[in-house]
């Protein structure tokens, strides 16, 4: 126990001294490191600390580590691995590295890596490796499987070339190497290839094709052009569209153009162009340069074919035919061209004035649209014969026109107006019919009256019409129409190409339509004048007679219409006043237009209207009483128109002679005559009573009567007692007869309207019997007037 | 808990055999005994390692310890003096270790100036009890603690240098 404790006191004064033993002296980590950081503050001490902390090193063996870590990566080391491997900051390795790169001119700094010429070398060795393999190397290739910018690697291996790498770099562009060997063998590929090209090639095709070198083809291409070993030329220059043309293209090229001219004397510029001629026009100009040639839109004519059209246009222009040129020039030339050419051949030859260009091809001398013009001499003769025969009323208005213009020089206005009233006229004369002037019944004068309003209704419509069109056509008298020139022109001149006659036609028809004008007038004025001068003396003559005749006949008439009642007197006298009055009024009027040329053949068809308007035309003396004289048709009494009719015979020079008995007995028996040779030829039952009525009447009382139809009931009358009762009663059966007749007549009209034909057949059955009851009275009718006439005849 | 260098350091101490407390009269003065080789051997060890750092010293029985520890922080040496008792349940208890001079200036600490240890520490002790001795209690506790608190104490103005204190007042 005590010897335990004893031990422990012994162990606490070992602890003891343990503890008051010096500590070795020596110096902690952190005491150097403070050592070292200050020797380092005070500049005393340069050295570096790894990146761990746990060493220093000196910049000298910065720069020997890096030389030796850069010999063993072979030459070629990134300082970021560098830095890895010596594990110092980035910024001494950088440091010391750039010293190196500096001190040292074997060693580079490229892209931060540390190069050395060994390095180099031996890139350089495997470059030549690879360039004798494939025979060419790109730099940029290069660039990518080391690593290295372009620039660098042209610099170090350009230094290289002839020493380590056999090979050459190109010229014109720096990124190629390629081998002696590469080089010939390419240029004897080219050469051949070119050699045997015979039409221009684009190059780029031919790199596309046989894979060469883009740049090494061109420069090549070069020097054997220029070496005249390719016989051959490069067109636009080193770029995609650089074409290669042969001379032995271009020869043969030259040598068609120039033999085509020959023969054809004309160049197409669009086979140029399909001969590879990229700019035709200024490919003729630089060759033909002494030739003149002329040029056309698409093409170039040589002088000989100018030469050859102008001989035939003069030809034609002195032959005074026509001239197809289509046919002396090539087929490829177009319409405008032919167009062009021909207007320069014609100003060439100075026959401008003289020759016409029709369907764009053919030339036509002046002299032979004449020609075709006589063409038409005869046919125009005729027709104007035809026209003046045929359209009198077209004539006055042609005529009326001329005189109007020449004689009274009126205004445009005044004009117009006449050529409108002419122009009226002529519609209702070339719509109206030729009428007959006597022997007129009650339903004729409906029929006209009717007719009347139609007219009037057309005339209101025309005046509202466009006037403008109306005039052309009237001041114009158109000869022929365009197809019907034509037509004849295809019959006479057979030899000329269809396609020209239409236009041919358009150039004839003025001038036709000018002759003819002048033709119809000529014609017209010497039918005119022939009668005017020969005839008139004659024609006056007749019209006095026919007017003392007609003259005669109404007073008679008015004589026997006194024996009538004063109702039935009116009916007469205006039936009197619109037949035999209103003709006597037209032959006066008649006879004094025609003074103003503006005569009508049949002076019965002039009808009211244009009657009033002759008459509204006429110089002053004779206008008033005329127009007095017509007043008096629309009017009632026969004497008022006597009166006028006197006056109006005065005017117009005419001798109204009052006939004396002779005369009247003679009229008489004219009378007499006509109607009995009318009465003989008359089938109708009711055309037989009124003219036996007519003729009793005449028999018994010895006068004239002109009456209408209805009015047989009172000629009837006025006959009792002046004839047999006998007579009378046939007389008056025959007319209750005829009455029926005419009743059945209008009422089997109205049924058949109807459409019933049982109810028509009793009536038809009537009408049967009544008919048959005529024809058989008839005769016994007509005998009462044809036996009497004996006696009555002798008694005169 | 502990940095490489100490658990290393740590390694190196003997570990005790004997489980005796002082209450233990047949056996106390064998474990008091190993307890001085392994203290001896630490200390030694920290002498060779230029990194002594305490100074201890027992009653005649070696139930109470008093001595000085010290901790450099930016070149200064700042020292203090530490006390302990060997507690009856010892080693099963691993005794507590009193800085008086700190006492009330840090929260990592007990009434009396006992320091803090970390809650690794206990289970650390009670896993190796009874082969952990004084010289692990210094290494282990002692050490780590001071490692911590005297720079943060430090900072905050709470530790002075003895020098710069007479500066200071002078």
């Amino acid at each position: 126990m005590a010897d335990d404790w004893e031990e422990i006191r012994r162990l606490a004064a070992d602890f003891q001294r343990a503890q008051f033993a010096d500590t070795v002296q020596r110096l902690s980590e952190r005491n150097c490191i403070e050592i070292i950081t200050k020797l380092v503050q005070n500049k005393k001490l340069e050295v570096v600390h790894t990146l761990d902390g746990k060493e220093y090193i000196t910049p000298a063996q910065i720069s020997r580590e890096i030389r030796d870590e850069l010999y063993v990566h072979g030459g070629r080391i990134n300082i970021v691995d560098l830095q890895q491997i010596i594990n110092v900051d980035w910024v001494h390795v950088e440091n010391r590295a750039g010293e190196i790169a500096r001190s040292d001119k074997s060693v580079r700094l490229v892209l931060g890596q540390l190069i050395d010429d060994t390095y180099l070398d031996r890139l350089a060795e495997e470059v030549n490796d690879r360039l004798q393999e494939a025979g060419l190397i790109t730099i940029a290739e290069l660039c990518k499987s080391y690593d290295l910018p372009g620039d660098f690697l042209t610099e170090e291996l350009s230094k290289r070339l002839g020493k380590l790498i056999q090979g050459e770099v190109d010229q014109y562009n720096r990124g190629v190497i390629f081998t002696p060997a590469f080089v010939a063998r390419h240029k004897a590929r080219i050469q051949g290839l070119f050699s045997a090209i015979t039409r221009p090639t684009p190059i780029s095709s031919m790199i596309g094709t046989f894979g060469f070198q883009e740049h090494l083809l061109y420069s090549v291409l070069e020097e054997l052009v220029n070496k005249r070993r390719l016989k051959g030329s490069v067109v636009g220059g080193r770029q995609d569209k650089a074409v290669y043309i042969p001379d032995i293209y271009s020869k043969t090229q030259n040598a068609w153009v120039d033999s085509f001219l020959q023969q054809n004397g004309y160049l197409e510029f669009d086979a140029l162009v399909r001969l590879g001629i990229p700019e035709p026009l200024s490919y003729i100009k630089k060759r033909f340069k002494s030739n003149k040639l002329l040029f056309l839109r698409t093409t170039c004519v040589g002088h000989t074919l100018v030469d050859q059209v102008e001989a035939s246009v003069e030809e034609a222009v002195s032959s005074a035919t026509w001239t197809d040129i289509q046919s002396i020039l090539p087929c490829c030339l177009s319409v405008e061209d032919i167009g062009i050419l021909i207007n320069q051949a014609l100003r060439n030859t100075n026959v401008q004035s003289c020759a016409r260009v029709l369907g764009s091809t053919v030339v036509v001398s002046d002299k032979f649209i004449s020609s075709c013009l006589s063409l038409f001499d005869d046919t125009m003769q005729h027709k104007a014969q035809k026209e003046v025969k045929n359209n009198p009323v077209f004539l006055i208005t042609e005529d009326d026109l001329k005189q109007v213009s020449v004689l009274t020089e009126s205004s445009a206005l005044s004009k117009k107006e006449k050529r409108e009233a002419e122009r009226r006229k002529k519609t209702t004369e070339g719509s109206g019919s030729v009428k007959s002037g006597g022997g007129g019944n009650a339903r004729e004068i409906r029929i006209r009256k009717t007719k009347k309003k139609g007219r009037k209704d057309e005339d209101s419509d025309e005046e509202t019409g466009p006037s403008q069109q109306h005039r052309s056509k009237q001041t114009e008298a158109p000869f022929m129409a365009q197809e019907e020139i034509v037509a004849v022109l295809q019959q006479r001149v057979s030899d000329c190409p269809e396609e020209i006659f239409s236009e041919l036609a358009e150039h004839l028809v003025r001038p036709l339509t000018k002759t003819y004008q002048e033709v119809l007038r000529t014609v017209f004025a010497s039918s005119t004048s022939s009668l005017t001068g020969a005839n008139k003396k004659k024609s006056t003559k007749d019209l006095q007679e026919e007017i003392t005749n007609l003259f005669n006949n109404i007073r008679l008439f008015e004589k026997g219409s006194k024996f009538f009642s004063d109702e039935a007197q009116v009916h007469i006298a205006k039936h009197v006043l619109k037949t035999v009055c209103t003709d006597l009024t037209n032959i006066l009027v008649n006879f004094l237009a025609a003074d103003l040329m503006m005569s009508v053949e049949n002076p019965s068809s002039i009808t009211n209207e244009v009657r009033l308007k002759i008459v509204g035309k006429l110089p002053e003396e004779t206008r008033g009483p005329l127009l007095k004289l017509h007043n008096c048709l629309n009017g009632k009494s026969i004497e008022d128109f006597m009166i006028n009719l006197e006056t109006c015979a005065e005017v117009c020079g005419f001798m109204l002679k009052k006939g004396d008995k002779k005369k009247e007995r003679q009229a008489l028996f004219q009378h007499r005559l006509a109607l009995t040779e009318q009465l003989k030829e008359a089938e109708d039952p009711a055309l037989v009573l009124h003219l036996t009525c007519v003729l009793l009447f005449q028999a018994s009382t010895h006068c004239m009567l002109h009456a209408p139809g209805r009015c047989v009931p009172q000629i009837i009358g006025t006959l009792t007692g002046r004839i047999a009762t006998e007579h009378q009663q046939l007389l008056s059966v025959y007319e209750s007869l005829v009455v029926k007749q005419l009743v059945s007549q209008s009422q089997s009209q109205k049924l058949q309207q109807l459409e019933e034909e049982e109810q028509a057949e009793a009536p038809d059955e009537e009408a049967r019997s009544i008919r048959s009851q005529l024809i058989l009275m008839t005769p016994q009718v007509k005998e009462l007037v044809l036996s009497q006439r004996k006696p009555s005849v002798s008694e005169d | 808990m502990t940095d490489e260098a100490t658990r290393r350091t740590v390694s190196q101490i003997p570990l005790l055999k004997t489980h005796a407390g002082p209450r233990d009269r047949a056996l106390w003065p064998q474990r008091l005994k190993e307890e001085y080789q392994a203290l001896i051997r630490f200390v030694e060890q920290n002498k060779a390692a230029d990194n002594d750092w305490f100074r201890l010293e027992s009653n005649a029985d070696g139930t109470r310890w008093t001595g000085t520890c010290w901790f450099i922080h930016e070149l200064l040496r700042y020292e203090f003096h530490l006390e302990f008792d060997i507690p009856v349940t010892y080693p099963d208890t691993a005794p507590e270790v009193a800085v008086p001079e700190l006492d009330g200036k840090t929260s990592k600490m007990y009434r009396g100036g006992k320091i803090c240890l970390t809650e690794h520490f206990a289970p650390l002790w009670a896993r190796n009890a009874p082969r952990f001795g004084l010289a692990h209690l210094m290494a282990l506790g002692l050490g780590p603690w001071l490692a911590v608190e005297v720079p943060d104490l430090i900072s905050k103005g709470l530790v002075v240098h003895k020098e710069r204190q007479r500066e200071a007042s002078e």
